[in-house]
């Protein structure tokens, strides 16, 4: 902002901008007062608009902006002025201004020269075309993100048969790390939640099996559901939530800060040193987990029968022998390492695929887990059909 | 309005301390910073140049010390006085520190759209204007951050600096990572703005190029307080101090000093 007098402290009322249009002689005069800067720019906008431009009788007419009176002015308030002289201009008054000082002068003078650039048009499309635009992206996304979680996965399979060869490339610390992390951290939340889903199933089970006089079989339902699919589902969506997330996560602002660029080009395989640790850490952690979770729920739901059936601990191991094989349980076990590649493969190639912006960021930590837990529920529903086909 | 030998005294810092920890970088650092003047702030690495201007700006405090902005302390100044204090700066960060899901006419309206009820037509025009004024294409204000280069990005962060005609810019480092044409350039667009806008220009800076061409005041941080003030000529004829004898009296200082540049443009 400049000031005509720097000493000067403007009063409320001083400060109001203001103008007016007189014509002396042959010149149309308009005369500003006040300050005329960006925080009043949409009073004064609003007025030079009502304005309408003089129409000169003859063409010795000309026009002036007197400026002796504005005591303040910035960038917003030369815009204005030059914006309404050069519509004078166009009207065929030659407009000159009166009153500047040099400081105003040269603000003046490179806002007339600056203004007036060709603007750039934004691409703006007719809303149903937008429509069906987005919806033919959204199906045909669903190919390419096959195709390149595939592709992906190609090169997982490729990185793996390669660090076999040559076992020097296998990161140690990395992997502990992500064992650690992914795995040892979860243990408390996984314990927790599949002790009490266990312990709501036999609670239900034994409600809804009572009218027929079955409740002692809830014991059966829950044994099955848990060893079979609850403590498998619950911790892969867990730890798809927990580590899925924290992997594009990581993967992504190394992305967006050149990192991995960095790396490559120090003859460093982002492959071995960020991907193959973690799919593998999730591999040997999801297991484990997926373990923890099913003994957890078998305890969660014993603990509900001796208080809701009434029947002692002993007796509650006992039913679970009658009702349980080794079976069951590999049927649930099986899938844990086919989950914990899905969850470490989207996680990792969403955060690949982090661009420049925060938001592309979030957008790709939000698809990463959406995605695998996705994923692992079509991988559940398959093998559901593989294994009730081959009779387990 | 403190006035000092006739200056207006925009920025006034007293006794300023601050320990990181054990460490600590100032102890009674005091800098006055004069309306309309290109101040330029030197130092050795780990001195806290860049603190400096983040405790001025209110974004790191100071353990003890006092800071008057435009003739307030900003000790207890209520939240409007404090925006009052806000709008009338604008700072350029190293890198820009645009926003990165935003395109650059919207980076630039950003304070505007904040801070003033202005209709979008007038935060478009205003927003080209200040695109023209940094010596941007017009072709570059729809485009993100993240597809600008590194020189574009520090002149599309002073646009949005320079949004609501502050009257006073921070710079951190300005020059920093551009090639020199490009550093030059910065300095000649720093020189004309601040002959246009009327501003005062406070800037952290290694550049002596920089320093030689634009700053009419040099402040030397060293031995945990401002040790001298005075022009880039003066520093450099009267080094009374080692640190300023190497920085000023080196060889890369010579080849920038403009009596060399004369001589040098005569053969």
């Amino acid at each position: 902002m400049l000031k005509r007098d720097l000493t000067l402290k403007l009063s409320t009322q001083a400060r109001a901008p203001g103008f007016r249009v007189e014509l002396h002689g042959t010149t149309f005069r308009l005369i500003a007062s006040g300050a005329w800067t960006v925080a009043e720019a949409t009073q004064i906008d609003a007025a030079l608009k009502r304005l309408r431009v003089p129409i000169p009788p003859t063409p010795e007419f000309t026009g002036e902006m007197d400026i002796a009176g504005i005591a303040e002015i910035d960038t917003a308030g030369a815009m204005l002025l030059q914006r309404t002289a050069a519509s004078w201009s166009a009207g065929g008054l030659r407009t000159r201004y009166s009153g500047a000082t040099e400081a105003f002068r040269i603000l003046i003078e490179e806002v007339k020269s600056r203004s007036g650039a060709e603007r750039p048009k934004i691409e703006t499309r007719a809303p149903l075309k937008q429509f069906v635009d987005d919806g033919t992206k959204a199906i045909t996304g669903v190919g390419t993100d096959a195709l390149l979680l595939t592709n992906f996965l190609g090169e997982v399979t490729f990185a793996l048969g390669r660090m076999i060869k040559e076992p020097w490339r296998f990161r140690m610390t990395s992997f502990v790390h992500h064992l650690d992390h992914a795995g040892l951290r979860a243990v408390p939340i996984i314990a927790m939640i599949c002790l009490l889903i266990g312990a709501v199933v036999m609670q239900q089970g034994v409600v809804q099996l009572k009218p027929f006089g079955a409740e002692p079989f809830a014991v059966n339902m829950v044994a099955i559901l848990a060893l079979r699919e609850v403590g498998i589902l619950l911790t892969a969506i867990m730890v798809a939530g927990r580590s899925g997330s924290a992997f594009t996560a990581e993967i992504g602002s190394m992305k967006m800060r050149e990192e991995i660029d960095a790396m490559r080009t120090l003859g460093i395989d982002p492959m071995d040193t960020l991907v193959i640790p973690r799919v593998l850490a999730l591999v040997v952690a999801l297991p484990l987990l997926t373990f923890l979770g099913d003994i957890m729920g078998l305890i969660g739901g014993g603990i509900m029968a001796m208080a809701v059936l009434g029947i002692d601990a002993g007796t509650y191991i006992d039913k679970l022998h009658d009702a349980v094989d080794f079976q069951h349980f590999m049927a649930g076990m099986v899938k844990a390492p086919f989950a914990a590649i899905i969850i470490a493969l989207v996680g990792c190639l969403e955060g690949m695929k982090v661009e420049g912006s925060a938001e592309s960021l979030g957008q790709h930590v939000t698809s990463a887990v959406v995605k695998a837990i996705f994923l692992v529920i079509i991988l559940d529903a398959i093998f559901a059909m593989f294994l009730s086909g081959i009779g387990v | 309005m403190i006035l000092e030998n006739g200056k207006e005294v925009l920025i006034r810092v007293r006794g300023l301390a601050k320990s990181f920890g054990a460490y600590q970088i100032w102890d009674g650092l005091s800098l006055d910073v004069f309306r309309g003047e290109i101040l330029a702030i030197v130092g050795g690495s780990g001195q806290g140049k860049s603190v400096l201007m983040r405790v001025i700006t209110g974004l790191i405090k100071p353990d003890t010390g006092e800071i008057e902005l435009f003739g307030r302390n900003v000790k207890g100044l209520s939240p409007e006085d404090r925006l009052d204090i806000e709008t009338r700066w604008g700072i350029l960060f190293q890198d820009g520190a645009l926003f990165s899901s935003l395109t650059v006419l919207q980076n630039i309206q950003v304070p505007m759209r904040e801070h003033l009820e202005l209709a979008q037509a007038m935060m478009d025009d205003l927003a080209f204007l200040k695109l023209a004024m940094v010596g941007l294409p017009p072709d570059a204000a729809h485009k993100y951050p993240s597809e600008l280069s590194g020189g574009m990005r520090k002149r599309a962060g002073l646009a949005r600096a320079l949004a609501l005609d502050p009257e006073i810019v921070f710079l951190d480092e300005p020059t920093a990572g551009l090639d020199p044409i490009g550093a030059s350039d910065f300095d000649h667009l720093i020189q004309k703005l601040q002959k246009t806008l009327g501003l005062t220009v406070y800037m952290v800076t290694h550049d002596l190029d920089t320093i030689f061409t634009v700053c009419d005041r040099v402040a030397v941080l060293a031995d945990k307080k401002i040790v001298r003030t005075g022009s880039p000529g003066e520093l450099q004829q009267k080094p009374n101090h080692p640190w300023i004898k190497e920085y000023f009296c080196g060889e890369r200082a010579r080849a920038a000093m403009p009596a060399t540049r004369a001589a040098a443009a005569a053969r």
